[in-house]
């Protein structure tokens, strides 16, 4: 399988509304939108379970991806599965479930028999996984239509494919106009970058700034 | 003495600043003060306020021609994680990769240049407008205003002056000579509350002209603070009592002003050298002949028109970075000051500085002289301000200040030095601000 492109483009203030996935490669055809999402409307209740870290939790998401790469031959090391367990925050455990959730998603027959690279799936486990976990949370991608879309969308983008049926500008577009993560993650970078602009002007603006402060010799 | 007290303002007022305040703004000659202003400083800043005199007394100018500053590093890493401006364009690159910035990027957005860090609460701005006529609120903070005293002090202290303590002393009257001129009282803590009065001289703000001298003597201030030309205007009064020192800022000094003023108030003139943006930058040494720097933690530049250093001894634009205004961190930032570099013993100073950026003139038999010639064939006269000005077809106008007007013949026969017998017309300057000192509508006038 071809290694996943995930570049996002260098995003800064002024170029966000360019914003697209067309860094995403979804160059091999995949199995059928409809299907995937009926999986993940249909994720089982102990998928959805407290996850397992040190802080206690059911859902021992290590063990499931354990298992995952292992269908691919490939044995994680220690080392690999210690992000799989560790975390004590929320948004930890968010991430965790997003985890359980493709892990969910990748058990469907089309995935087993087409996956083969265990780098790939690694990557989509931790490093996409915690993008999506920025976010938003494991119940909104399952509850909510367009979150869902955007899911299984973005998970067949980061192992390059695209849903049966569409061409690669429509699956392209359609993701682009789905996603919500960096985007997201830019705008309220970019709303906290202007209200902090507000107040500097309302701090420099107000009577008592431009009354100064003593200074023995002025400019 | 109730009035007095205003925790904004004062935040550390003791009795005997009140009755300072008091004797500075109810004495029966003061002025009409038409403004409020304040140390606005608490018991935390006054702490750190001398930690950071203390490791300043402590500290000299470590970097020369071969070792940059051992602190720039870390503050350029520090600049681009925390301020806005720099943090968008990734990581920091080589330090001269780094673009220089001017005073034209803090006016499109001035806010960009606050790190996050600085808390907004006690920000006060100092508004500045340059020599462009379009006014600038720079961000500060009254901890900020009151390190200055920290460089005046090292500055004075090289010339063996040293200030009193205690509110019974008037630190410094801060002297304008305007038509309309932000004027008020303080106390400077750092100084155990010794007075400090900002004034206009103008005849508009005094019950009676001769007010002022008679208030000036009753405080008898130890310091006098101005530009040259309110400075000449302090000197016309009939003083009886003379400061320690006098300390001029904002304007060039000339060396034939700062000679009367040395011989009339009997005292040094300190010629200090200093921005809004950055605070006191350096201080004329007639021994060095220069500008020697007073900020450890501020590095200069000298730098060409393509943003690229000149070695010492070369001509350029000053550019600064580091200073002590953490609410504005400089990052190469060009001044639109000209100068050289050289290293004495004591540290760098700034040679030949001139304001705004060079002009050459056109004799009239078509050689090109440089505005430093100009401003060596002027610089015995003690003329307060003077700008020169050519025009397209070549014919030249000097402008001088109303109080040097008197000067205008010496000022001609010292230019004939330059020009020859070229007719050179001279007009008062009408404005109240700051002039372009050199100008040229020729278009080979200008170097830069």
């Amino acid at each position: 399988m071809a290694q996943i492109t995930t570049h996002l483009p260098n995003l800064t203030r002024n170029n966000l509304g360019e914003l697209n996935d067309k860094d995403f490669s979804v160059n091999n055809i995949g199995p059928d939108l409809q299907h995937l999402l009926r999986r993940i409307s249909s994720t089982p209740a102990d998928f959805l379970d407290e996850p397992k870290t040190h802080s206690g939790g059911n859902l021992a998401v290590a063990a499931l991806v354990h298992d995952t790469l292992r269908q691919t031959g490939y044995n994680a090391s220690v080392e690999q599965l210690h992000r799989f367990t560790s975390g004590h925050s929320e948004k930890d455990h968010n991430r965790l479930s997003l985890v359980a959730l493709a892990i969910w998603v990748l058990n469907d027959d089309w995935f087993k028999s087409t996956l083969r690279d265990a780098d790939a799936l690694l990557s989509l486990l931790d490093l996409a996984m915690q993008q999506l976990a920025d976010a938003s949370t494991a119940t909104k991608y399952i509850n909510d239509s367009e979150r869902r879309e955007e899911f299984a969308r973005f998970l067949l983008a980061r192992l390059n494919y695209r849903p049966a049926g569409e061409s690669i500008t429509q699956a392209t577009d359609r993701l682009s106009a789905l996603s919500s993560t960096e985007r997201n993650r830019l705008l309220q970078e970019s709303r906290e970058a202007e209200a902090r602009a507000r107040a500097i002007r309302e701090a420099l603006a107000k009577q008592a700034a431009a009354e100064s402060a003593d200074k023995w010799t002025r400019e | 003495m109730k009035p007095y007290f205003d925790p904004e303002r004062y935040p550390t007022l003791s009795e005997d600043g009140a009755r300072m305040l008091k004797f500075l703004r109810e004495h029966p000659q003061a002025p009409i003060y038409r403004n409020s202003s304040g140390n606005k400083l608490t018991s935390d800043d006054l702490n750190l306020l001398a930690d950071y005199e203390r490791k300043l007394n402590n500290s000299r100018v470590d970097w020369n021609e071969r070792h940059l500053p051992q602190w720039l590093n870390t503050f350029v890493d520090n600049v681009y994680r925390d301020v806005p401006f720099y943090r968008s364009q990734g990581k920091p690159p080589q330090f001269t990769d780094i673009p220089p910035v001017t005073r034209a990027d803090f006016s499109r957005d001035i806010t960009a240049f606050v790190p996050d860090s600085v808390q907004l609460d006690r920000m006060i701005n100092f508004q500045t407008t340059g020599t462009s006529g379009n006014p600038l609120l720079l961000p500060s903070h009254p901890r900020i205003a009151a390190t200055y005293l920290c460089f005046h002090r090292r500055a004075l202290r090289r010339f063996g002056i040293e200030l009193s303590h205690g509110p019974e002393n008037i630190g410094v009257v801060l002297v304008g000579h305007q038509r309309r001129c932000f004027t008020y009282i303080s106390v400077t803590p750092q100084l155990g509350e010794s007075g400090l009065a900002k004034i206009n001289l103008h005849p508009d703000d005094w019950a009676s002209p001769s007010d002022r001298e008679a208030y000036l003597d009753a405080l008898n201030a130890e310091i006098y603070t101005g530009d040259p030309l309110s400075l000449s205007a302090l000197k016309t009064l009939p003083l009886s009592t003379r400061p320690k020192a006098l300390i001029s800022v904002g304007m060039m000094l000339s060396q034939g002003l700062k000679n009367e003023f040395e011989s009339h108030f009997n005292a040094p003139v300190l010629d200090i050298y200093s921005l809004n943006e950055s605070g006191p930058v350096a201080v004329f040494d007639a021994n060095i002949n220069g500008h020697l720097l007073l900020q450890p933690e501020l590095y200069v530049e000298i730098l060409n028109t393509e943003g690229n250093p000149v070695p010492p001894g070369q001509r350029g634009e000053i550019t600064l970075t580091g200073g002590f205004n953490f609410c504005l961190p400089l990052l190469r930032y060009r001044t639109g000051d000209f100068a050289s570099l050289a290293y004495s013993p004591e540290g760098p100073l700034l040679k030949g500085l001139s304001g705004r950026s060079p002009v050459r003139f056109r004799t009239q038999a078509g050689d090109w002289v440089n505005n430093i010639d100009i401003t060596h064939a002027l610089k015995s006269l003690p003329l307060a301000q003077f700008g020169l000005h050519q025009e397209a077809d070549g014919s030249l106008c000097l402008s001088l200040a109303p109080v040097s007007m008197h000067y205008s013949a010496a000022s001609l026969d010292a230019l004939s030095s330059v020009f020859g017998n070229q007719p050179i017309t001279v007009k008062s300057i009408e404005s109240e601000d700051k002039i372009m000192q050199y100008t040229s509508n020729l278009k080979e006038g200008t170097l830069q």
